[in-house]
């Protein structure tokens, strides 16, 4: 774990392999894996490498702050192989230092004059994913109140979420939701996630999911982070003046320099790495490997 | 009014006489009634209609609605309330709201100015968002609704309406001033419903509302027709009505509006994007779409755009709206206006964008989100009526409904409290409304009832908002209307405008040019081939299994499979067979004690369980003609719906009635589709239907019947599936033999119901279907019915054989599926799948 500001510059590689048990037909699937411009993050060598090459590949912007390729194929498919590799130099974001309340953030949320997708306004409300829970909300209310700092009840959150929720790889599905792994008291980074983003909007702070990998490589000596060997999730919490600060409840923390933000949105679905339809079977192999070096 | 009137009407000794002045018995409120606050001109209009009524009902109320219900029942006027399997007939009372030329040119004038500042402010969210940057409209207002689009913003439509189609609910207080309920910016639901019941109210009343100059509202349709087609692409545009499909709670409005405007009903799995641009499966292949009226949420119109589950969407739909190749109404996200926070900005919106106030207010509205309001709500608490911002449901109000503060009890006031403190953003607090009343008929009196309008308007030729003259009243007899939905006992009323001078003014009709004139019914898409070949097969199965259990009742008087020697089976055993093979009888029991043919006949035309029953079918043709609704005329669709005399199991007439019943009902429908259909490519796939049904059932009963040997009497059970034993008497003069027999069942092609003809009619339709190959060679299923019609008009009657009979079964088995594959939609739904495992 690096707390300095010191810029930090890693090699990452993405491979997913999918495979079908028979063709299917009129496949076509976005993918979400180039990392859209964020603070402090400066992307270089990227590439996306698809086999078989599909017969249309357009770059799409958004609609909220991701890059979306969007393939199609028109023979039938029954491999598919993605690759995304690029270059990320980090400089990790200053401290939050906002004396601002949750009444504060809240009332300043409700009369953004803004709508663009870095505003507050589109992550105040329930999400298909993230949608409000009552049990979420109640849970979360002492924790919560309006006249305390936004960016201690932020962590104190953060804390809570990981306490409460216990990590086990393999508990859920990516449509499980928050309601179910908050009952559970069980999940991944992506559970944890919406669970904290669920309680941040049951409050009317506006909270964001956002996908990216984790350095798979810690200095020797060092433990390698939860939710290293795959891509990660975290949350954006939108602190009023200081705009959106990051907090990942998987490893109880703030993001830092060993976090390479892909991109923002209201919750997975809007983030989701590669997803589509297709006419024919769903049977299929799905593999993955992420590898995250430093190469400064 | 009425002061002196007497307490209860109808009452009197001899009751009103036809022609009276049954209005003249109404008890109005104090305050309000739209009927006795009239003017002189219009009071006379009401009360001309409503003695009108009294003397079409020769003197009694009640009796005019029962010829309403029947007139609705005919027009297959049905709906859905919420939890509903079933469709129920729409309630329509037979008096209508009349509003006379002066009020409604106010009215008119007002919600045109309303769609016009939707438009704008819609047009501006996805636009530039001034409204929003010069804090005009929070930008939670946008963000908070559920019909807000993110990735429509910067997507214009190719006309540059993104409001087409707009919906309103008004109501009428007790002064007399009107206010806007509710907008309607998604979807317009009730508009099929307000012109079927103008439609069912001219059957019931002849000439009526022409007398009493109610402005006609087809011109009005047809604005919105053409609207539509003046933003596609192409200048004779295809134009699709995209419906969620059977399921949805106004499906049938759905299906009569494309009927009656000349769209075609679609659903997601008939549609598919190609390069940008929109097609529709068809029977000839890909056949572009240029113009959508959609009937489904922008959340779920495309998967790749939105939701990834959805699975009534087209993938890429999104893709053709950016190629500006597809004009949608309304476009994606046009939704997002219709949120009741928005009513709080929209009288601040009217005076930022036209320079003037509403003309038609809507009911104050309070959003919480801004501090200063939610001071107002919470000082005001118990006099405001409190409701989601959003619609959909907050702590406290369930989804569609709103609570009034004072009828609040202290659990639910700690509830919205609690909401209101963690997520003020998502209440709004709005005024009372209080409603008026208007004279409706309520058993076979007057009674004056709560009601609400809805409007519609639409964009016409140009652009220009045109308003229907007309719309309809919904009615509650519970006095409160509180939600957006029709309950169970509100009904619905006519709106009629009139003019108090009797004059007739309609709205213009708009300038057109006659269409070249053209014929066929274009492409017929290959989910309506399929339901329609299927709708076909199904009668005629019907009709068949009908056949054999009347044969069954009439030819046996004993237990069924008594004898041990297959050579000795009786002619029951026989028929109980082939019921048996076709499911429509139970599995015959292993222990001794068989079934009789009565059983084996009870159970065809009463169990549900066996899925080729005669209820069983009839349940399957019923599911497959819903799906059908828009191409079947109303004559063919009551057939269809009228049900089967009771069956009394211990009486064998009971049974050959209920047999006779589904014979001669099948053979009307049959003969009300075909009759009724132009012959195009859709009657061929119905006639085709029928057709190979029968060639498969009559190659079945020869199996089953002639295995081998069969006597006299089996013979005669197999002419009587075809209607011809009279024709086998005249031909031969003697009983009936094998050979005889089996060449006019099966081999003479003048024999209608015979195999030959079926195999020739498959062959003359197929030849007159679209051809999709360039080399000039027959397509495979054209192929294949020649092969099968050469090989029976070769074949020879005393060759007959077991295995020759078993070719061409699977002849015909392959043809049927090769006619599926090449016409038919693939069975296979497009399938989503999702990333899980991607993620730590």
């Amino acid at each position: 774990m690096s707390d300095t500001r010191e810029t930090v510059t890693y090699r990452v590689e993405h491979k997913t392999d999918l495979s079908y048990a028979t063709p299917v037909a009129q496949a076509r699937f976005n993918i979400r894996l180039k990392p859209y411009a964020w603070p402090g993050q400066e992307i270089s060598e990227q590439q996306l490498v698809l086999t078989p090459q599909p017969a249309s590949a357009v770059d799409e912007d958004g609609p909220y702050l991701i890059n979306t390729t969007r393939i199609q194929f028109e023979q039938p498919l029954t491999e598919l192989s993605v690759t995304s590799q690029f270059t990320m130099a980090i400089t990790p974001p200053a401290p939050p230092t906002t004396a601002m309340t949750i009444a504060d953030v809240r009332e300043m949320a409700a009369a953004s004059r803004d709508l663009s997708i870095l505003s507050p306004a589109p992550y105040l409300f329930a999400s298909r994913i993230a949608g409000l829970d009552p049990a979420i909300a109640d849970w979360a209310a002492p924790l919560l109140p309006p006249d305390r700092s936004i960016v201690e009840a932020a962590n104190a959150l953060t804390h809570a979420v990981h306490e409460k929720i216990a990590y086990q790889s393999g508990s859920s599905t990516s449509r499980t939701p928050p309601g179910e792994a908050f009952a559970a008291g069980r999940g991944v980074c992506q559970d944890q996630s919406h669970v904290m983003i669920a309680a941040l909007r049951a409050h009317s702070i506006p909270a964001a999911y956002i996908s990216g990998y984790l350095n798979t490589r810690p200095p020797p000596g060092q433990e390698k982070l939860v939710g290293a060997d795959a891509m990660h999730a975290w949350v954006a919490v939108w602190c009023g003046e200081d705009g959106w600060v990051t907090f990942d409840p998987t490893n109880d923390r703030l993001t830092d320099s060993d976090h390479v933000t892909v991109g923002m949105g209201r919750d997975f679905g809007d983030v989701s790495p590669i997803d589509g339809v297709f006419v024919g079977s769903t049977v299929q192999n799905l593999s993955y490997a992420v590898d995250v070096r430093r190469v400064d | 009014m009425n002061e002196g009137a007497p307490a209860f009407q109808g009452e009197t000794l001899f009751g009103p006489d036809p022609g009276s002045a049954p209005l003249g018995w109404y008890r109005a409120p104090e305050r309000g009634d739209i009927f006795a606050s009239a003017g002189e001109d219009m009071s006379r209009l009401w009360r001309e209609v409503a003695s009108s009524l009294g003397q079409l009902g020769d003197g009694d109320l009640a009796r005019m609605q029962s010829y309403l219900d029947r007139n609705v029942e005919d027009l297959g006027l049905a709906f859905r309330l919420t939890g509903d399997e079933r469709e129920r007939p729409w309630p329509l009372g037979p008096m209508p709201v009349l509003i006379g030329a002066d009020e409604w040119d106010r009215l008119e004038a007002g919600l045109i100015q309303r769609a016009e500042l939707l438009e704008h402010v819609v047009d501006d969210i996805y636009g530039e968002q001034k409204l929003i940057n010069d804090g005009h409209l929070p930008a939670a207002l946008a963000s908070g609704s559920p019909n807000f689009a993110r990735r429509m913003v910067g997507l214009r439509p190719p006309g540059g309406y993104h409001l087409r189609i707009y919906a309103v609910d008004l109501a009428r207080g007790p002064t007399g001033e009107w206010r806007v309920l509710s907008d309607r910016t998604r979807l317009p639901t009730g508009i099929g419903y307000a012109l079927e019941n103008r439609l069912a109210l001219i059957r019931s009343t002849g000439g009526l509302l022409a007398s009493i100059g109610a402005r006609r509202i087809t011109e009005f349709f047809e604005a919105l027709r053409f609207g539509i087609a003046e933003d596609c692409a192409r200048a004779d545009p295809r134009i699709g009505l995209l419906t969620p499909g059977r399921f949805n709670q106004s499906y049938p409005e759905q299906a009569h509006l494309a009927r009656h405007l000349g769209f075609s009903l679609v659903e997601g799995r008939d549609l598919t994007v190609r390069d940008g641009r929109l097609y529709v499966r068809t029977v000839a292949g890909l056949k572009r779409i240029d113009g959508l009226w959609r009937w489904i949420n922008t959340g779920d119109i495309d998967p790749m755009a939105f939701d990834q589950h959805s699975q009534i969407g087209v993938a890429g739909l999104v893709d053709a709206c950016r190629s500006g190749q597809l004009s949608v109404a309304n476009w994606p996200g046009a939704g997002v206006v219709e949120s009741r926070a928005m009513s709080a900005f929209l009288p601040r919106l009217a005076k930022v964008v036209t320079g003037g106030p509403l003309m038609l207010p809507n009911a104050a509205t309070w959003w919480c989100g801004q501090k200063a309001e939610r001071d107002i709500a919470l000082s005001r608490f118990d006099g405001l009526v409190f409701a989601s911002a959003f619609r959909g449901s907050v702590p406290g109000i369930p989804e569609g409904s709103t609570r009034i503060g004072a009828d609040m009890d202290p659990q639910a006031r700690e509830e919205i409290m609690q909401g209101l403190a963690r997520r003020p953003m998502d209440y709004v607090a709005q005024e009372l409304v209080e409603t008026s009343t208007t004279p409706s008929i309520v058993d076979g009196r007057f009674e004056p009832r709560r009601f609400t309008l809805r409007c519609f308007l639409a964009r016409g030729p140009n652009g220009q908002w045109v308003a229907m003259p007309g719309g309809f009243a919904r009615i509650s007899k519970q006095g409160h209307l509180r939600t957006a939905l029709m309950e169970r006992d509100d009904f619905s009323a006519d709106l009629c405008i009139v003019d108090e001078s009797h004059g007739t003014r309609t709205v213009r009709p708009p300038d057109l040019d006659p269409p070249p004139v053209r014929r066929g019914g274009g492409q017929l898409p290959s989910q309506a081939a399929d339901n329609l070949f299927w709708l076909g097969r199904y009668g005629e199965r019907l009709h068949q299994t009908a056949r054999i259990v009347r044969i069954l009742v009439e030819n046996s008087d004993g237990p069924v499979g008594r004898s041990a020697l297959p050579e000795s089976l009786t002619t029951a055993d026989r028929l109980a067979a082939l019921l048996r093979q076709w499911s429509a009888a139970p599995a015959a029991p292993a222990d001794e004690d068989h079934p009789s043919p009565h059983d084996m006949a009870i159970a065809a035309l009463t169990d549900n369980s066996l899925s080729g029953s005669i209820p069983s079918l009839i349940e399957k043709a019923r599911q497959i003609a819903l799906l059908l609704r828009d191409r079947l005329s109303r004559d063919s669709w009551r057939a269809v719906h009228r049900s089967l005399p009771a069956v009394d199991a211990m009486d064998s007439d009971s049974l050959i009635d209920a047999c006779d019943a589904v014979v001669a009902q099948t053979a009307a429908i049959t003969q009300l589709v075909s009759d009724n259909m132009g012959r195009t490519a859709a009657w061929r796939f119905y006639d085709m239907g029928i057709a190979t049904e029968r060639a498969s059932m009559m190659l079945q009963a020869v199996q089953a019947i002639v295995p081998g040997s069969a006597s006299a009497e089996d013979l005669t059970a197999l002419l009587d599936l075809i209607d011809g034993t009279a024709l086998y008497r005249s031909r031969y003069l003697t009983i009936p033999f094998i050979a005889p027999v089996l060449d006019m069942v099966l081999l003479d092609p003048a024999e209608p119901r015979g195999l030959a003809h079926q195999a020739r009619r498959l062959v003359d339709h197929l030849s007159a279907l679209p051809d999709l190959r360039e080399d000039g060679l027959p397509e495979e299923p054209l192929r294949l019915a020649q092969m099968l019609n050469a090989k029976i008009a070769g074949m020879e009657a005393d060759k007959l054989t077991g295995p020759v009979l078993d070719g061409l079964r699977d002849d015909l088995g392959a043809l049927a599926a090769t006619i599926g594959r090449r016409y038919f939609l693939q069975p296979d739904a497009p399938a989503s799948r999702e990333s899980g495992g991607l993620l730590a």
